[in-house]
């Protein structure tokens, strides 16, 4: 990896940017082992690997029916028991990695990407434009975004694009206000004026002189945006307003099971167990990052 | 004053205008629901005279912004018309849920306020011990943990292995204050689990701060007991952040409530928005939604103007 990006003077720390004294840094911390983070990248990596291999190793096919006996509480043959279906929980948890993880991360991608083009934009630009964008930005921060996906998505129906979509545009206008102040904070520095002067376009300068110093910040947008997608998303599941049965989705295998939770907890449990250990993994791992990035952990009310 | 001219009032310009923006989002989305509303009502079998009495009845041979100003100044003058599946007046639909919510929302602050503050200042005095960074990592898990996991698991242990408290929160069957604590409470707990550990998080960090200042030292060198020194001197001065964060607590509950009604069967405005939408119940869920959002706004707007009153910079810079 290129660690001192064209653009940065070299040895030099220039804000938030990835220069070698920060990337040194980086590693120095890492060396501390800060147990929380190993065991919540840890855990992060056997998320991936499950989304990755699942298919190949899962017991059972996801939606294959009565592979035993309905109800069938937790043994060696179906780790996290059967559901109402006969269906193998644990088979299902196993291929509901992939819907989960696919849909957050395109989600969480797409807000960053479509954020930090927004946010390095009004940094750069600044005068009217930046005001304008910044009230847009604003509007979009004071509305409840549950209820206005749940409206939009009931509306036009819950297909992933639209899922994908909606809450790409709630996080993107939290990313551009990270980005825009992470931007503003180099934007007033002699090697950006020197560009200008060069007579480089705006598009270059944002790229190759505003980009690598705001990239950290991104990476701990993405991991955290990515965190905040999962729960909202599987929200979304369990409200019925996301996956359709039958998905392996956990939040709507939780809704699904929660009508016999009193006599088949395990149907709530398996599902539950994923979704709790992906989000806290994430949300400790984006803990760590920033820590080691130099950040200011970026904790904030929920979406 | 100057303060209230520089700072308020743009900001109440701004909440008024993204009021609007809702509004016309809400519009946007329920036209969007699938089907003509008058044959959605009436059934298939309906006549075509029929269908077309309820059209006109409902404006919908009117232009869309045209129905959009009707709906706005309709429901600003407190008729928000009637509910398309019971026929009552939507405000009675509502206003009943509304106050559950309410209630709801009430017991989770009464839940949450002094939890957080006990966790928040234990947590920064236990700062540089062995067991901070495993409490620490306990309240990010806190936040991390989405609430229908957390009122399932809370439904599972307290109402299904011990029961104490009844698995569906049937407030309005309650009739002792006792009876509707009973049923208040693991969907009040849930909420107050979310809100409580970003609130920790945050006051966590800011007299963390505060206590390593100069002036904390300072009293400390002073003599001043430990007790004294937090409390007095160090607390005052984090609680701002800790404000703010409550306020837009409370704004995130606007969210949370929806899951967390869904959760127990709480007869509140989450649920009736959920099933609303299920069923296609125009009029309610516009009321619903605009509401919601309504607090939501006005929540944002009070976190705003707390944050700027309590900050001296923030109103010196508004001189």
């Amino acid at each position: 990896m290129d660690l001192a990006p064209a653009g940065t003077p070299a040895g030099g720390e220039i804000g938030r940017g990835w220069t070698v004294s920060r990337a040194a840094g980086a590693v120095r911390w890492l060396r501390r082992q800060r147990l929380a983070f190993l065991i919540a990248a840890g855990i992060l990596l056997l998320h991936v690997g499950v989304a990755l291999t699942g298919p190949v190793w899962a017991p059972y096919p996801p939606d294959e029916l009565l592979v035993g006996d309905p109800f069938k509480s937790p043994s060696r043959e179906h780790l996290f028991g059967t559901d109402n279906f006969g269906r193998d929980v644990f088979s299902r948890v196993v291929y509901g990695e992939r819907t989960v993880l696919s849909l957050s991360l395109t989600a969480a991608g797409l807000a960053v990407v479509a954020g930090s083009a927004l946010g390095l934009l009004m940094a750069y630009v600044r005068g009217w434009l930046d005001e304008v964008v910044m009230r847009g930005v604003d509007v979009v921060l004071t509305i409840p975004p549950l209820i206005l996906s749940l409206l939009i998505l009931g509306g036009v129906g819950a297909s992933y694009p639209v899922i994908i979509a909606t809450v790409a545009f709630f996080f993107a206008a939290r990313v551009a206000t990270v980005i825009r102040a992470a931007a503003l904070d180099v934007v007033s520095e002699d090697f950006v004026t020197a560009a200008r002067l060069r007579g480089e376009s705006a598009a270059s300068i944002a790229r190759r002189e505003l980009l690598p110093n705001v990239t950290s910040s991104m990476l701990v947008e993405f991991s955290l945006r990515t965190g905040y997608s999962v729960l909202f998303i599987a929200g979304l599941s369990f409200l019925g307003f996301g996956s359709a049965p039958p998905t392996p989705d956990w939040g709507l295998m939780i809704n699904e099971g929660r009508s016999y939770i009193s006599s088949s907890p395990w149907l709530v449990l398996g599902p539950s167990l994923a979704l709790a250990s992906l989000v806290v993994a994430l949300s400790l791992f984006t803990d760590g990052i920033s820590d080691a990035l130099g950040l200011s952990p970026f904790r904030r009310a929920k979406a | 004053m100057r303060y209230i001219s520089r700072l308020v009032l743009p900001r109440l310009g701004l909440s008024l205008g993204t009021l609007l923006a809702v509004s016309l989002m809400i519009f946007w989305a329920v036209e969007l629901l699938p089907g003509d509303t008058a044959t959605r009502v009436l059934g298939r079998e309906a006549t075509p005279e029929r269908v077309q009495d309820l059209r006109e009845q409902l404006n919908l041979d009117r232009s869309a912004p045209e129905r959009y100003g009707i709906w706005l100044a309709g429901f600003v003058q407190g008729d928000w018309g009637e509910s398309l599946v019971s026929k009552r007046p939507v405000t009675d639909v509502v206003l009943p849920r509304l106050e559950n919510t309410l209630l709801l929302a009430g017991l989770t602050l009464v839940i949450y306020v002094p939890l957080s503050l006990i966790l928040g200042i234990g947590l920064a005095l236990l700062r540089e011990s062995r067991i901070a960074p495993f409490l620490s990592a306990v309240v990010v898990a806190g936040t991390a943990l989405p609430e229908f996991v957390v009122g399932l698991l809370l439904l599972l242990v307290f109402a299904v292995w011990l029961p104490w408290f009844p698995p569906l929160a049937l407030v309005d069957d309650a009739e002792t204050l006792p009876q509707l604590l009973q049923t208040l409470t693991l969907p009040a707990v849930t909420l107050a689990v979310a809100i409580t550990a970003y609130a920790v998080l945050m006051m966590q960090a800011s007299l963390v701060s505060v206590l390593e200042s100069d002036y904390v030292r300072m009293a400390t060198l002073k003599g001043l007991s430990r007790r004294r020194v937090v409390l007095r001197h160090a607390l005052p001065n984090a609680l701002g952040p800790a404000l703010r964060v409550t306020v837009l607590n409370i704004a995130f509950i606007i969210g949370g409530i929806v899951t967390v009604e869904v959760v127990f069967n709480f007869p509140g405005l989450g649920r009736l928005f959920i099933d609303s939408i299920r069923i296609l119940d125009t009029p309610v869920i516009e009321a619903i939604a605009l509401i919601l959002a309504g607090i939501y706004v006005l929540l944002n707007l009070g976190a705003d103007v707390a944050t700027g009153a309590l900050n001296p910079r923030l109103r010196a810079a508004a001189r």
